[in-house]
């Protein structure tokens, strides 16, 4: 408050020291006593920001990549991260803010060509189980859910959370009542399954049977609108990366599955319909059906011929148009086959 | 910052839950609707019949854009000031998203002048509302938070006067648009609404920051003083949309002012305050913060200032959107684009005029084209949305210059400080093409600003003139006269054109207009090149991704079959 480091213009690393120092007086149990607490309090806010000014920038001056690093190098030195985390609850809601900006931004910082974020990160790797934790309450769920977002930028840590009991959280976090930390539970989650291929396709498939079974009940069979709306697109999206052939190829086998997409095909919501088609029209390109598939859409294949005429989008979609005629021309061709 | 100088071990005050279940509110009255979204009063039953306002998107309609829906709600829990509206909650119902809201009984100034200030609020009413937003924009600029569509519609009152900045719907922030890696306080996407968008906004190419909301800013302040933005007399007919390509020319108009109307006279703080926000570069801008502390704000009334002159005696918020509906919901507008869910004020207007405005909002401008001399301003109208081809062009002219909604020709804002006043009084005298003005063809044709006002065209015919009228609706106006007006202006328009081109290279020299021109339309061609090129990739993935389908589909052929019961 006094101006205290105004008589030589502080380096970067002299910011972050401080500001672990200051975290570390914020960490401890508070004693009532203490008038400082709050002054220190206040000095803690503002060394946030300012951290977060030398890696952003601000109105008057682009970020500076020699000042970016040395505060990163200094940041990833000691536990700074882990305190950070921790004391998070005790900043207050712009200091938070700030303190979730700065973390995001760090884990993008390379010092010589180097991500040290993430192998901070797969040496603290139970910082994740905080973040995660986060989204079961209110107050911190933005900020850790937005830590946590960029930390699993980097592929040990997101193998990490698709590894761990944590992943069976996440279908309940994105059905929170609280919108916006359900949306922040479904984007991280969304994330998790959509960045590292390889990761994803190894954790589906050694997976695929649990998290099948909770993703077709828990999500695409959701009461929630938005769930089911979310969960079979990001389906889709799963499905049709060419990294999870293998699933795909499991997926569209299983009448299970077939019935829940018919299911959402016949929704009001134009929305869930056009992408539950993405999804089944896996199902009906498959030049291998299993004969329960085939009997299936032989039995309802007036009705699906049917829905498929009426079926259109609002703006023209080639692509669209050329798959439904595909998938009409499919079930159409279709001739009953003996169960096996 | 500033306003919680919290303590540590209560960081917050605690912020209060209110219930996330729709059973918890009844809803009382619907008070505004926008293209996919309603917004109710409503009182909060467990809360001691708190009121609220719910605005209920509905989320199957906004299916593109549900990221953008999570942004902005993120955005409302995450910001927390006086002057800011947030949100209390928010939850899904069914197909609908609530957002809960305290409720703002005076509705958006846009609404209040429409209902009670058609000509503008007084100007020192003008300074508080002012005041108070710019509080706001200097919290959300210190977060590294764009606010993207200030203008009066935007701002909400109090009864008891507070004013709060509402509608974060395209919002940005600052610090989560570097993910690519692009210079980290720049945003480049187009968003806001056209009359109140800044020149660089609209070149989003070249990136904008804070000072984008600080143009508007400035144009909202002209909005406040005149009772709508710059422009907002043009209506946004199709027809208009699509023929005419145009230039209009504003100007000092106290000497061409309506007889029975009293030209306002506004302080010279505020033209100074107005000017330093309009100016074409965004680094000559002031901050929010700085212009805080313009001496306009000086011996600036408390809020209990605006109760008296402004709210009291004011209809409800409910009444005039019953009003509104009543006069059939014009505005109940095909929103061209579906990105703008009104807020509960949006709606409110409750004039013809202003739901002509409410239409035009819907428009985008994809840039403002610059010429060389200080305030001029080309907005061109993108090519693509819906044809809206249409490339207007607006000049401000050697001063910032605004045309009143009713047609009243407003005092111009030195803004220009190079500039000789008298110069400018005998050189600035501009005309915007409305009713009014055509009617007024007759006495000021010879007026050289008013035949440069209409140089930009070459596109201006007469069943586009027309057009833009039927689509404007005008209570006390005779359109016979208009049109004749209008007709009898346009045959002399060729012949003026001539004399005053040539009148012109002499006073500024004509090539730097058509070079600007010529840019717009390179730029213009530009953007068709790169979209042709994202659309070429598009379509080249999805190929590849359909032939990879097909190999892997015969590719399961050969290798299940195991596993099917």
């Amino acid at each position: 408050m006094k101006g205290l480091f105004k008589s030589k213009p502080r380096t970067p690393a002299d910011v972050v020291r401080q500001t672990r120092d200051l975290l570390i007086y914020a960490q401890r149990t508070p004693d009532s006593r203490e008038s400082k607490r709050e002054e220190k309090m206040s000095e803690l806010c503002k060394n946030i920001r300012e951290m977060k000014s030398i890696l952003y920038g601000n109105s008057e001056s682009e970020p500076v990549s020699e000042a970016c690093a040395q505060l990163t190098q200094e940041f990833f030195k000691e536990n700074t991260l882990r305190l950070l985390i921790m004391c998070l609850p005790k900043l207050n809601l712009e200091a938070r803010k700030d303190a979730t900006q700065v973390v995001a931004n760090l884990q993008r910082q390379q010092v010589q060509s180097k991500l040290i974020a993430s192998d901070y990160l797969e040496a603290n790797i139970d910082l994740m189980d905080i973040l995660i934790q986060g989204y079961g309450n209110t107050d911190m769920a933005l900020h850790y859910g937005a830590m946590l977002r960029e930390c699993i930028r980097h592929q040990t840590v997101a193998r990490y959370v698709l590894e761990s009991e944590h992943m069976k959280k996440f279908f309940d976090y994105i059905q929170l009542p609280n919108f916006d930390i359900a949306a922040d539970a479904a984007a991280t989650f969304k994330e998790l399954l959509t960045r590292h291929k390889s990761t994803v396709a190894e954790f589906l498939s050694k997976n695929y049977d649990w998290f099948f079974a909770e993703y077709n009940s828990k999500l695409l069979e959701s009461s929630n609108y938005i769930t089911r709306r979310q969960a079979v697109k990001l389906l889709g999206d799963i499905l049709l990366d060419r990294s999870n052939s293998a699933v795909m190829t499991r997926y569209v086998s299983s009448r299970d599955n077939l019935r829940i997409l018919m299911n959402l095909l016949r929704e009001s919501s134009k929305s869930i319909q056009i992408e539950a088609f993405h999804v089944f029209k896996l199902f009906a390109a498959n030049q291998n059906k299993p004969a329960d598939i085939v009997s299936i859409l032989v039995a309802n294949r007036s009705k699906l011929l049917r829905l498929f005429a009426d079926f259109k989008i609002d703006k023209e979609d080639e692509q669209f148009e050329a798959d439904k005629a595909q998938v009409v021309r499919e079930i159409a061709a279709l001739e009953p086959k003996d169960h096996s | 910052m500033s306003t919680s100088s919290s303590h540590q071990e209560n960081p917050e005050p605690k912020k209060v839950q209110f219930p996330l279940d729709s059973t918890a509110y009844q809803i009382l009255d619907e008070i505004g609707f926008g293209v996919s979204a309603v917004v109710y009063k409503a009182i909060c039953l467990p809360m001691n019949n708190t009121i609220v306002a719910i605005k209920s998107i509905d989320l199957d309609q906004s299916r593109a854009d549900f990221d953008r829906i999570r942004r902005e709600t993120k955005t409302l829990s995450l910001l927390s000031h006086p002057n800011i509206l947030s949100a209390h909650c928010s939850f899904t119902v069914d197909r609908h998203l609530w957002v809960v809201m305290p409720f703002m009984s005076a509705g958006s100034l846009q609404s209040i002048m429409s209902s009670a200030f058609p000509d503008g609020l007084p100007e020192t009413c003008i300074a508080i509302v002012l005041r108070e937003t710019l509080k706001a924009m200097s919290y959300l600029h210190d977060q590294g938070h764009l606010h993207r569509d200030i203008k009066a519609g935007n701002i909400l009152i109090d009864f008891n006067g507070s004013v709060k900045v509402a509608d974060f719907g395209v919002s940005a922030s600052v610090y989560e648009a570097n993910s690519s890696g692009e210079s980290s306080t720049r945003l480049n996407d187009v968003a806001g609404t056209p009359y109140w968008m800044a020149p660089e906004v609209i070149h989003s190419h070249n990136g904008y920051g804070c000072k984008a909301d600080v143009w508007s800013f400035g144009i909202t302040a002209l909005e406040l003083a005149h009772g709508g933005p710059p422009l907002s007399n043009l209506p946004p007919s199709k027809s208009l949309l699509l023929k005419i390509t145009k230039r209009f020319r504003f100007s000092d108009y106290e000497n061409l002012h309506d007889k029975n109307y009293k030209s306002k006279k506004f302080s010279k703080a505020f033209k100074d305050l107005v000017g330093c926000c309009l100016d074409q570069d965004p680094n000559k801008r002031p901050t929010a913060e700085r212009l805080l502390r313009h001496s306009f704000f000086k011996n600036c009334r408390g809020l209990d200032f605006l109760v008296k002159n402004v709210l009291l005696g004011l209809p409800s918020v409910e009444e005039r959107f019953k009003k509104t509906r009543a006069l059939g919901g014009l505005m109940k507008g095909k929103g061209i684009n579906a990105e703008d869910e009104e807020d509960e004020e949006d709606e409110e207007e409750d004039d013809e005029g202003s739901s002509a405005r409410q239409r035009a909002k819907h428009r985008r401008i994809s840039g403002w084209n610059f010429n060389e001399d200080e305030f001029d301003l080309d907005p061109v109208f993108p090519v693509r949305p819906l044809g809206d081809s249409a490339v207007k062009m607006v000049w401000f002219g050697g001063e910032t210059i605004i045309q009143d909604r009713g047609g009243e020709w407003s005092e111009s804002n030195p803004s220009s400080p190079g500039r000789v006043d008298e110069e400018a009084e005998s050189e600035n005298v501009g005309v915007m093409e409305t009713e009014r003005e055509a009617m007024a063809v007759g006495e000021h044709s010879e007026n050289v600003g008013e035949i440069r006002g209409l140089l930009g065209g070459g596109g201006v015919d007469e069943e586009a003139l027309v057009g833009a009228l039927s689509g404007y609706v005008v209570g006390d106006l005779d359109r016979e006269a208009i049109v004749g007006g209008l007709v009898a202006f346009i045959g002399s328009l060729d012949q003026q054109r001539q004399n005053v081109m040539t009148l012109l290279s002499v006073l500024r020299g004509v090539e730097a207009w058509e070079v600007s021109r010529e840019e717009q339309m390179g730029q213009v061609i530009e953007r068709l090149r790169v979209e042709l090129e994202n659309e070429r990739e598009r379509n080249f993935q999805l190929e590849m991704e359909l032939e990879f389908l097909r190999i892997q589909i015969s590719g399961v052929h050969s290798s299940t079959g195991a596993g099917i019961d």
